[in-house]
């Protein structure tokens, strides 16, 4: 593909990305045919010398194409177009000039392996941020993510709810809907636990369901016991556990000993 | 290990044919560098000639102290006296040294043959192996003075490659410590980054020949690039990739399990780093003759330790390698024992510059969920109800709903055994596990395996002069010949005895 081929292209999507609503199936298609574009120059991943404007195009390339990816929904895709531009973000740092759009794609990155409840990935991730641990604090973009981790571990689930709202970028609250399904399986984990009954009205606020017939749904679900003339719900109890001795593994273990005493003696 | 030595053998069948020097005698109390580089020669070529590589290991013990007595002039003397007047190694070497003024030299050279005199110049050069040894210890000369640091770099460059051309396996242990030189000189080059390809193609070689030592004191150079760049992610695929080799040094070891510890730790594994921490302890050198290394682990120890809801002992902080270097950690473990958060968040502005130094300040960030738990469960013993408002105030969390959500967590996780009501808004808190059940038998069968492996390892470890038993038998041999002389003496002294006994 030619380079001024490759040129317009990057154009129109910059175009069909950046004006008012954008135009995500054409963004799809014009993406397809970049990736082809940079993989052919060797551009996707960067090999041999390029001159520094050509770095930068494929870079923004494939930050449109993480964003793209978020807003179709596509969380495989956000994955991949990471990973090519971890090369850019770590590789080239030194290089290239900043981009304004790496940290908001770090902080998307830490929230999805959040909602995808991978939390040694989450922080092998964040250990390896190229910032100082007080600069993390500043920047809203992985503010945002680092402090839903803390209040999630805490268990402040209310601090998780109402950040909600507050996410510092438009892309950001596309994962917000499934931290909230984590969120709901977490609460009612603990319930289970720590509740005998509880009011159907206070589960609901607990649970952050605003009606009440889907927390009867949810209820179903998870098979607790719903008595609608008390108003009450009823956790099931897992039966306490039976303590076993384990004979035949403590039999084996003294064997063991037995032979290995004699060898000694 | 066995079959290292088995290929070694073959290669250095001729290597024996050459004249063997006899070693010198114990040196005298305090022998000059020049001697002790001399005799730790004459041991290298020894231990290609026996086949034994002890008495390399030995020569390699004595590279620390040895290290800081050596200069240009040592290291130019011992050269000369090594080498023949014209091998070609000895203006290889002598040309990595620096120039030193003629008077000096001469001063020195006249002072030090006094002592080298008797020895005679060497006839033959030593081994190849006696030559990476001189290279190790100008590379160790070169890299304590910064003026000199891209020299030796590219000495260490030439010396990685001259030993993987040379590939002989009586060179191994000497490689794993011109491994460590190598990766100190791109350090101190800054150009730790660039190391990491040369580390991964020798590390690739080490495995397919064997090479135990060198593979071992690789892959902790690797790990440690890996992680000094914090990258957590490639340090855990090189560790899943490789296999540590059983056989390795302990000092290699402790490495490994102290880079392990780390990954562990940031991955949130904590039992397993916590396992390899104290693996790392354990089998560090005496914390006075490796201080930097101990504080280091037990920085990284007592934030795992919290992190895993226990308290570091008191009398560790006391330890006087430790004490200065642990401040700021024991005021930690202080807030977190007191289960106070306010205590624990000045503490971390305190002394955030010392955590981001040490590389502990994330890890320390997490501890807050503990410190709120260490909380809950202090109130859990002390109170048997307590109204959610009251953990509210006492824990300073922001409102009492996110106080019910924590005690629920907690619950959960089995930090408290208890129950939260909701209607009267207070929790309820159960009786206290007892320590006895099937989980005590799995703690005495872990420590009776490990005493076991212990004793089994040691009697491993023995080692026997060889023939020597034929001696023992010798001697068995002349006491049952005495025994039977002496049987033979009481079987006449008792005839003796019945006559006397006839004759009263």
């Amino acid at each position: 593909m030619a380079a001024h081929q490759l040129k317009s292209l990057y154009e129109d999507l910059q175009r069909s990305f950046n004006g008012g609503p954008s135009d995500l199936k054409r963004c799809g298609t014009l993406l397809a045919q970049l990736k082809m574009g940079l993989i052919e120059t060797g551009l996707l991943p960067p090999r041999g010398e390029h001159n520094l404007d050509d770095l930068v195009v494929a870079r923004d390339i494939l930050e449109i194409g993480a964003f793209w990816s978020i807003r179709t929904q596509d969380v495989p895709s956000f994955d991949r177009y990471f990973s090519q531009l971890q090369n850019f973000y770590t590789d080239y740092s030194s290089i290239l000039p900043p981009s304004k759009r790496e940290y908001p794609i770090r902080g998307l990155n830490l929230i999805r392996l959040l909602t995808q409840n991978r939390i040694a990935d989450f922080h092998t991730t964040l250990e390896s941020l190229p910032l100082p641990a007080d600069a993390i604090a500043d920047n809203p973009y992985l503010a945002h993510p680092v402090n839903l981790e803390r209040w999630l571990m805490e268990g402040s689930y209310s601090k998780v709810w109402n950040a909600r709202e507050e996410a510092p970028a438009e892309e950001y609250k596309f994962f917000v809907d499934s931290l909230m399904g984590t969120i709901r399986n977490e609460i009612a984990s603990c319930e289970e636990a720590a509740y005998e009954s509880l009011p159907l009205k206070d589960a609901a606020t607990l649970l952050f369901f605003p009606k009440q017939s889907e927390l009867l749904n949810f209820a179903q679900q998870r098979g607790w016991q719903v008595n609608p003339t008390a108003g009450t719900v009823t956790f099931v109890k897992k039966g306490e556990e039976k303590i076993e001795i384990p004979k035949e593994k403590l039999i084996a273990a003294n064997l063991a000993y037995a032979r290995e005493l004699e060898q000694i003696v | 290990m066995a079959d290292v030595e088995m290929k070694a053998a073959d290669k250095a069948k001729d290597e024996a044919k050459k004249d063997e020097k006899k070693p010198e005698e114990a040196p005298k109390p305090p022998p000059s560098p020049v001697d002790e580089i001399k005799s730790n020669i004459a041991l290298i070529e020894r231990a290609v000639s026996t086949l034994e590589p002890r008495f390399t290991y030995r020569v390699l013990r004595t590279l620390t102290a040895l290290r800081k007595r050596i200069d240009a002039t040592v290291l130019r003397t011992a050269i000369e006296q090594v080498y023949p007047k014209d091998a070609a190694e000895k203006e290889t070497l002598l040309s990595w040294l620096p120039e030193g003024s003629a008077a000096e030299q001469s001063m020195e050279v006249d002072s030090s043959a006094a002592t080298a005199k008797p020895s005679a110049p060497a006839s033959s050069a030593p081994p190849p192996e006696g030559e990476i040894y001189l290279r190790l210890l100008i590379l160790h000369y070169l890299l304590t003075n910064p003026a000199t640091y891209s020299k030796a770099l590219a000495l260490a460059n030439e010396t990685a490659e001259k030993m993987q051309a040379l590939n002989r396996r009586s060179m191994d242990p000497i490689a794993a410590k011109v491994w460590f030189a190598v990766e100190r000189a791109y350090e101190l080059a800054g150009e730790l980054a660039d190391a990491r390809p040369l580390f991964l193609a020798a590390q690739r070689t080490a495995s397919l020949r064997h090479d135990d030592e060198s593979q071992a004191s690789l892959i902790n150079r690797l790990l440690r690039n890996y992680l000094h760049y914090n990258l957590y992610d490639q340090a855990d695929k090189l560790v899943s990739k490789t296999t540590f080799p059983e056989s390795a040094s302990n000092p290699q070891f402790a490495r490994y399990h102290y880079f392990l510890g780390r990954i562990k730790a940031v991955q949130l594994n904590y039992s397993e780093a916590h396992h390899n921490l104290q693996q790392a302890i354990r089998r560090a050198p005496q914390p006075r003759t490796a201080p930097g290394f101990y504080q280091a682990v037990h920085k990284i120890f007592i934030v795992v330790e919290l992190l895993m809801g226990e308290i570091p002992e008191r009398s560790l902080f006391r330890h006087p390698v430790l004490e200065k270097a642990l401040i700021a950690y024991f005021d930690i473990v202080k807030a977190v024992r007191t289960g106070s958060l306010s205590q624990f968040q000045s503490t971390l502005s305190k002394h955030a510059a010392q955590f981001e130094a040490d590389k502990t300040y994330t890890l320390i960030v997490r501890l807050r969920q503990n410190v709120i738990k260490t909380g809950i469960r202090r109130l859990s013993l002390s109170y048997s109800r307590i109204s959610l408002r009251d953990i509210c105030l006492k824990l300073h969390l922001d409102s009492e709903e996110d106080a019910e959500y924590i005690v629920g967590k907690a619950i959960r996780d089995g930090v408290i055994e208890g129950r939260v009501v909701h209607e009267k808004g207070w929790m309820e808190c159960g009786g206290q596990k007892d320590g006895y059940g099937p989980e005590v038998s799995d703690v005495f069968a872990r420590r009776i395996g490990f005493c076991l492996q212990l004793h089994n390892e040691s009697i491993k470890a023995m080692r026997y002069p060889l023939n020597a038993h034929r001696k023992e038998l010798a001697a068995a041999e002349g006491a049952r010949e005495r025994e039977k002389e002496l049987a033979k003496d009481i079987q006449a002294g008792d005839l003796d005895d019945s006559d006397m006994g006839g004759d009263f």
